[in-house]
């Protein structure tokens, strides 16, 4: 019986053996990858076109996304409603999301319907419509859009807080772009920016299923085959200079029961050397719901519903931040245990218990990723994205492994500057003002630009 | 035919132990069911069923330093929900650590109490109320559906009030409170067990018998019941923090698994959910009228909700939109859909049940659709059955779900406006408040 009340150990956990990638290319550049998964009969196909918000021209925040958008509002000879239909005759739908590196348009369906949701698809890229009643239609919808965003505090804060960090850098405004760049922009700037970004040479076709690559290759080529090969604009590679500006950023919203923080600042692009000993960072000071820094606010004090710090590694640059919503009475408090936890994990080394918890649990539940044809297809996505090797995730659990307290503490000297973190506040000024001022650094007031 | 393979066995005490081998990832998925929501609690006392999702992760008697830290060391994935009508918690681990996730759900079904303090109690009291603030009262619109329950429920319907409770009730609920409803519906007869993955069915049967087979049995659960609520029509308007007026429709509906409930849930995609839809076609795409648009069949045991939503472009009003919506229910009530438009519903609902079972745990995998299943249907085979409901809709059964159901005036119209408007733009709409804590 005394057994029955020990906890078991797990034992060893299975090595991760990402599935090969077969590959092959259309005469017009693009290249087309196959990824074999077997079990339910589904499949998913991605298209990713290695351009995306950060190739916003500057007086244009939103017309990546825009264009992305404009897409699926007419292409061949379907209008919106009729691309959605035939779309929706197959199971499925067309998702485009328009990131920061890269655009994806994805379908997940059931298998027997991939070669049509294909076909589909190249309509959408290679011949959009493109049209000005479209055009004036999505381009009122995103106004709206972002007037009702304007009062969300979540969004609030993430404006305020890109905006601090990257300035006029495209990274610097969300993917709406502002209402004065929605009311700027015309149909030929975004006929324009399709025309130089999107081409074959700039993209990829994913597709995941029980299908070998030469019935991909082959649907690839019927589908995409007549896409005029063109060489797209390059995209932006020089890392941007950018000030830190650690003040306190307070956005007033009066009557909000809680506050929304953002502390942190600019971070590295995944290229970065030190990727996995941050990752691991990470993992001990925020990434985790065992992290020191949500353990401190949520299972010490109670004050909020969860606290997160993340590192969004991008193409040029990233972000580091530490993300949460604290009851309006606890803000200042929480702003400095975070500034604390900062501290604390540049200062300390990492005890080798809680170091090794943290590996663990990046290293035993990695499979967890690697599960469905939308995961495998998404972890593929970011090999395209960032021109990564084919073993970055079969290499990530003895890298992670091999991470000492040494290479973490050198990693939070490098990547994790308190005195450099800019703390954005989107609460009620009343209630929070004055004991952000005892903080001791400048609070200004701001509001973020929609 | 849609199947997935499993044994059922009921252990001595009462809990049914669902398994299903999937050798294809090195992966198993536990999930526990237990079948207590907010239906159970009673008004003065709500956000119990909730209020455990919290306590049963900060731990149990021989595990007493809270559930994540071993879970996640062992590379798990961990969650859990809660509804009106049941609770739910979750592990995806690897396949290694099965039975350390089976020990955990073990030792926190039959040895939560000891581990159970005032100071807990204390903290996740504090994280619950302030996850209300976050998901509910400090969000645009966050208070809406709270609003719809309370009108169209009467008080003592046990669907009147919030999953997540009422802020006053959480803050007297007492440690004996706690405890006492504990012990009234977390116990093996009131629970069932899946498992889905890389285990062998004999070991892991043979590995919950030893894990799980020395807690008790508990009280007997009997159902909950409630008098159908009676159809009224109320026209409420409250404001927010928001842009843009919204406007929401709630009518009463069959239950889960009650006749014209697939029909009604083929009918949300088919009216309002999506470019294909009817209203997205008339309101956003060709009047521009609205600008934000979605529909849905909730379905719960003790009856349905149906609801459409949709917010008006700048220069328009609730009532219009009311008037467009209206209309189009009643041409689907008198001619249904297109035979396309049924083709594509079918195909629809197709893939998503295959979706459901892509993945073995989580919201919404393997395991968990073959507890919903036996906690619902006490037969975690049905699938088939579920999916045959949506097959076998025709153009006529959908018109005439809509006609029986949604053929009346909603039973309350909520417009959510701006503060400060003077004027709402929904005709006849009572004022309502609903203070933020």
């Amino acid at each position: 019986m005394t057994r029955r009340f020990e906890r078991p150990s797990p034992g060893e956990s299975t090595p991760i053996r990402f599935p090969a990638i077969a590959r092959a290319r259309l005469e017009n550049g693009l290249s087309v990858w196959s990824i074999a998964h077997r079990g339910v009969p589904v499949a998913s196909a991605t298209l990713v076109m290695s351009r995306g918000t950060g190739d916003d021209p500057a007086p244009l925040p939103g017309l990546a996304s825009l264009t992305g958008d404009l897409l699926d509002e007419g292409a061949g000879s379907r209008d919106a409603i009729a691309l959605a239909d035939a779309f929706g005759q197959l199971g499925t739908q067309l998702d485009i999301d328009v990131g920061p590196d890269a655009t994806t348009l994805s379908v997940s369906g059931l298998a027997r319907f991939l070669p049509d949701a294909l076909a589909l698809m190249a309509d959408v890229v290679i011949r959009p419509t493109l049209q000005a009643d479209d055009f004036a239609r999505v381009r009122e919808l995103r106004l709206n859009r972002l007037r009702q965003l304007s009062r969300s505090a979540t969004t609030m804060a993430d404006r305020a807080y890109v905006s601090a960090l990257f300035g006029a850098h495209a990274y610097g405004h969300g993917a709406l772009g502002t209402t004065s760049s929605l009311e700027a922009v015309t149909l030929e700037d975004a006929q324009t920016f399709w025309r130089h970004m999107y081409a074959p040479a700039a993209a990829t076709l994913v597709v995941v299923g029980d299908i070998q690559l030469a019935e991909v290759a082959g649907h690839a080529e019927r589908a995409f085959g007549s896409w005029e090969a063109r060489t797209p604009a390059p995209p932006p590679t020089a890392r941007p200079d950018l000030p830190s500006d650690p003040r306190v950023l307070l956005v007033d919203r009066p009557g909000s029961p809680q506050s929304e923080l953002r502390v942190g600042h600019v971070g590295p692009p995944r290229s970065t050397p030190a990727y996995h000993a941050l990752v691991t960072l990470n993992a001990v000071l925020g990434g985790q719901f065992t992290s020191r820094i949500n353990r401190r606010l949520r299972e010490e004090k109670g004050v909020t519903y969860g606290a997160r710090t993340s590192f969004d590694f991008r193409r040029v640059a990233g972000t580091f931040s530490c993300d949460t919503s604290v009851q309006a009475d606890a803000t200042a408090g929480a702003v400095t245990d975070v500034l604390e936890e900062f501290d604390r994990v540049r200062d300390e080394f990492v005890p080798e218990d809680e170091l090794g918890a943290a590996k663990a649990s990046l290293t035993r539940g990695y499979v967890r990723n690697f599960e469905t044809a939308s995961q495998l297809a998404r972890a593929a996505v970011q090999l395209a994205t960032h021109g990564l090797p084919d073993d970055t995730f079969d290499r990530f659990v003895p890298t992670i492994r091999d991470i000492a307290g040494a290479d973490v503490r050198d990693a939070a000297h490098a990547y994790v500057r308190p005195v450099e973190a800019t703390i954005v506040v989107v609460g009620d000024a009343s209630v929070c003002a004055s004991s952000l001022e005892a903080i001791g650094r400048t609070v200004s007031i701001v509001s973020p630009e929609f | 035919m849609l199947s997935i393979p499993f044994t059922k066995t009921t252990l001595a005490n009462g809990l049914d132990v669902i398994v299903h081998e999937d050798h294809q990832a090195p992966l198993t998925a536990v999930s526990v069911w237990y079948h207590v929501g907010s239906k159970n609690e009673v008004p003065g006392l709500t956000g119990l069923a909730h209020l455990f999702e919290h306590l049963m992760f900060e731990g149990s008697q021989h595990e007493p330093s809270g559930y994540f830290g071993p879970l996640q060391q062992a590379g798990a994935a961990i969650n859990g929900s809660t509804s009106t009508d049941r609770t739910n918690y979750w592990e995806v681990v690897p396949k290694d650590a099965t039975r350390l996730a089976l020990w955990m759900e073990a030792d926190r079904m039959g040895w939560l109490l000891p581990a159970l303090t005032e100071s807990r109690l204390e903290t996740q009291r504090g994280v619950v109320l302030n996850e209300r603030r976050q998901s509910y009262e400090n969000r645009p619109y966050g208070l809406a559906q709270f609003t719809i329950m309370d009108a169209l429920f009467p008080q003592e319907h046990p669907y009147h009030w919030p999953t997540i409770g009422e802020p006053a009730d959480l803050a007297a609920a007492a440690l004996s409170d706690v405890h006492g409803f504990f012990s009234r519906y977390y116990h093996p007869g009131n629970a069932s067990l899946a498992i889905a993955g890389d285990v062998r069915t004999d070991d892991v049967v043979a590995m919950v018998e030893d894990l799980f087979g020395a807690i008790p049995r508990g009280p007997v659960v009997s159902a909950v019941t409630a008098a159908a609520p009676t159809p009224s029509q109320r026209r409420l308007v409250m404001e927010d923090r928001v842009e843009l007026p919204r406007l929401y429709m709630a009518w009463l509906t069959p239950g889960l698994f009650e006749a014209g409930d697939a029909e009604l849930d083929l009918v949300s995609d088919l009216v309002a959910n999506g470019r294909t839809s009817r209203l997205y076609g008339r309101l956003i795409h060709e009047r521009r009228i609205a600008v934000e648009l979605a529909a849905g069949q909730t379905s719960r045991e003790l009856g349905g909700t149906f609801q459409i939503v949709a917010s008006a472009a700048p220069g328009h009003t609730l009532d219009e939109l009311e008037a467009a919506i209206n209309e189009e229910i009643e041409r689907f009530g008198t001619e249904g859909p297109t035979e396309r438009e049924l083709l594509r519903g079918r195909v629809q609902a197709e893939a998503a049940f295959v979706f459901r079972v892509e993945s073995l745990g989580g919201f919404g995998g393997k395991a968990d659709q073959l507890n919903a299943y036996n906690i619902y249907r006490s037969n975690p085979d049905s699938f088939q059955v579920d999916l045959d409901r949506y097959l076998g809709a025709t153009r006529d059964s959908l018109r005439s779900a809509v006609a029986d159901w949604l053929g009346r005036r909603a039973a309350v119209t909520l417009a959510v406006v701006p503060q400060g408007t003077e004027r709402p733009t929904l005709s006849g709409a009572e004022r309502v408040e609903r203070s933020a804590a």
